[in-house]
């Protein structure tokens, strides 16, 4: 047990300063304000990710086969806390290559591989998942968007809602079903959003501008060779899919950077003498800390190949707590940085109020560590 | 970075274990409050666990793994302050029982036991050699022995000049890495409670009121446990005063709701839950309590005048 980086790693983590330095420009506070899903956000995110790429930064961590190094789950990890801290300079792109990519490599038929992966690597290409529906957010396998079977593909009929990125998308991750009957009957569609048929809402949000959307399908015809795996294998791979994104987020990087440069200027303004403010940034840090802390275990059980498991919903937890701990300090001490001041305080709130909902609601979180991790009880289903 | 034991980590605290294994370490279900066991105390020291830091190849962390492990169990010893905190302000291992004090007049803990007191006394400390009949004991809700100096300055003394800081932060690591044990000990309890007790025709366990407030429990308890430790490795002001602010603020929470869980049975002494929840209480007030350790993770420079 130790808790030191490898020269490796901290020459990958300066490595990946140095380029961050180097290409993000002066106003990029300026851009990141406006949300990955942003207009500004997405058109840099095009110009950046190709550079990122350049550099062999953008997808290292896939096998050699796929154009990528195989790098550790330490060093991609690192990756990610630096982007993230940054930011997010990737915008909506970081999702293809934490998981899109990867769950192609997994489940995808030649073909789909040869398009997507080549797509996804060239950092051009974006998408997003139609998940959750009206009624079907955390409670995932309710969802009523229809694929139904015709010569050729699937007619998909329906809506999704709070799909982020769906305002620029290129491709969809699309969950919909083939009949009424139960997760079996869940396909994975992998839909071209330019197809017929369809409709983008933009919904204002919070959360920054063209973060989330509804998407309506009206009869939109998708091949069937545009199917991920097999029918009736769909919850697997999304099971697996989802594990991934439990902690794909390194969120604590960015609270952290936010707070140190928050404690910086209220220590320039004499603010910080303030033994109540010292007080609650050491309370903030420390939530920080613990949830860097809690995902590392995780990440460390991930490099040894060991199977995921709860302990990554309690680490969930933990984001989650270090991200609000953090936005709480800002805006009570710093309320001048949500008032135009400081633009990546602003981001950092924006982030934050979603943490506990987007990638698996805290409740669902907390659930799944209660049977998964605690061993306890499931609560009995209440019939009709 | 490496969250698995080493090899010689793995086979310490086997060693640890067995001695264990070899002793009752089954709480007193009495009505005692405190859970003190000479004979662990003394069998844990005989047999170098206690030590360890002191070593060539090992440190603190190999130390921080076994106060943690001890600390798990309903009877207790004085390991943190021999183990984490006297290598380097006391030369002699022997030394100990160790106790621990922001102030020669207050009462500490394990004094009716120790052997040596340290004292924080800012940039200094001071070690007080101690004898079971210069200290009388304290009657206290907290689950460890307690006692306070009779005569304080009949006692032999040396001043440790500019080791305050040293003893603050090995202080701070000790009450992180102890905390650790006692959270993740006081859970498995209640949650034995929880999965066993029924209410309303099903087990209180499968309420998911419950359930999420012992996940929460459980995330505070293992954020604890990786933070103390990485105290431990690094042993730095900033890590140890993290982790030990981290640990003081999780106290209030973590005995709440684990006494919540256990209803009345919990208020009882014959449920074993105040052996790890009232040795934590103590802990939650120790050095000044979590606002003093959330101010020095982050004006170090302030430590001394806070202490």
């Amino acid at each position: 047990m130790e808790f030191d980086w490898t020269p490796e790693q901290d020459a990958y983590r300066e490595r990946i300063r140095t380029v961050l330095a180097r290409e993000l420009p002066a106003d990029w506070d300026h851009i990141a304000v406006h949300g990955p899903g942003s207009d500004e956000q997405t058109a840099f995110s095009r110009k950046f990710c190709p550079i990122l790429a350049d550099e062999g930064l953008f997808v290292p961590h896939w096998p050699h086969e796929y154009g990528g190094e195989d790098l550790s789950s330490w060093l991609h990890f690192i990756l990610g806390e630096e982007l993230w801290a940054a930011g997010e300079p990737r915008g909506g792109q970081y999702m293809n290559v934490n998981w899109i990519g990867p769950t192609l490599m997994r489940y995808g038929n030649e073909a789909q591989k040869q398009k997507h992966l080549t797509l996804i690597k060239s950092g051009q290409v974006l998408w997003c998942q139609g998940f959750s529906e009206p009624s079907a957010g955390s409670d995932l396998a309710s969802l009523r968007t229809k694929a139904e079977p015709v010569e050729g593909g699937y007619s998909v009929t329906g809506s999704k809602i709070w799909t982020s990125y769906a305002g620029h998308a290129d491709f969809c991750f699309l969950l919909a079903r083939t009949s009424s009957e139960g997760k079996g009957a869940i396909v994975i569609l992998l839909l071209d959003m330019k197809s017929p048929g369809i409709q983008v809402k933009k919904i204002p949000a919070l959360i920054g501008e063209g973060d989330i959307h509804e998407v309506f399908f009206d009869e939109v015809f998708v091949p069937e060779e545009d199917r991920l795996g097999e029918e009736g294998q769909a919850w697997q791979i999304i099971t697996g899919a989802l594990s991934h994104e439990r902690i794909g987020i390194p969120r604590y990087a960015f609270s952290r950077r936010t707070l140190d440069r928050a404690i910086e200027r209220l220590k320039e303004s004499g603010r910080f003498d303030d033994p109540v403010v010292q007080d609650r940034a050491g309370r903030a840090i420390a939530l920080c800390e613990a949830a860097r802390l809690m995902v590392y275990k995780v990440i460390d059980e991930r490099s040894k190949n060991s199977p995921a498991n709860a302990f990554g919903n309690l680490a969930r937890w933990s984001l989650i707590r270090a991200d609000n701990g953090v936005n709480e300090f800002l805006t009570e001490f710093l309320p001048e940085g949500l008032l135009g001041e400081y633009p990546m305080q602003q981001a950092h709130h924006q982030r934050a109020i979603a943490a506990g909902i987007a990638s698996g609601a805290a409740e669902i979180q907390l659930n799944l560590a209660a049977t998964g991790f605690l061993d306890l009880p499931r609560e009995p289903r209440r019939g009709l | 970075m490496d969250f698995e034991p080493n090899e010689d980590q793995t086979s310490i605290l086997d060693g640890l274990e067995q001695l264990i294994a070899s002793l009752d370490t089954t709480p007193p279900l009495h009505g005692e409050i405190a859970s003190w066991s000479q004979l662990l105390d003394d069998t844990v020291a005989e047999a170098g666990f206690l030590g360890i830091a002191r070593e060539e190849g090992f440190g603190l962390l190999d130390a921080a793994l076994i106060v943690e492990r001890l600390a798990r169990l309903g009877i207790s010893c004085e390991a943190a302050a021999s183990a984490i905190v006297a290598p380097g302000l006391i030369e002699d291992p022997a030394l100990r029982p160790v106790a621990l004090a922001s102030s020669i007049n207050a009462a500490a803990r394990f004094l009716p036991m120790a052997r040596a007191l340290l004292v924080d006394q800012g940039e200094d400390a001071l070690l007080v050699e101690v004898t079971p009949d210069a200290v009388e004991p304290v009657e206290t809700l907290f689950a460890y022995p307690y006692g306070r100096l009779k005569d304080p300055g009949s006692l032999p003394s040396t001043r440790l000049t500019g080791q305050g800081p040293l003893l603050r932060r090995r202080w701070r690591i000790a009450i992180a890495v102890e905390s650790a044990g006692l959270m993740l000990s006081a859970l498995d309890t209640v949650l034995e409670h929880v999965k066993s007790r029924m209410a309303f025709g099903r087990p209180l366990g499968s309420f998911q009121a419950i359930q999420h407030r012992l996940v929460m429990t459980a995330e505070q308890a293992h954020a604890t446990l990786w933070l103390s430790r990485q105290a431990a490795w690094r042993d730095t002001d900033s890590d140890a005063a993290i982790a030990c602010a981290y640990a003081q603020e999780a106290v209030g929470k973590v005995a709440y709701d684990l006494h919540q869980f256990s209803g009345a049975m919990g208020l009882t002494t014959e449920f074993p839950l105040h052996f790890w929840t009232y040795r934590l209480r103590a802990l939650q007030g120790e050095l000044g309590g979590s606002s003093i350790q959330a101010r020095a993770a982050v004006a170090p420079e302030r430590a001394n005048a806070l202490a």
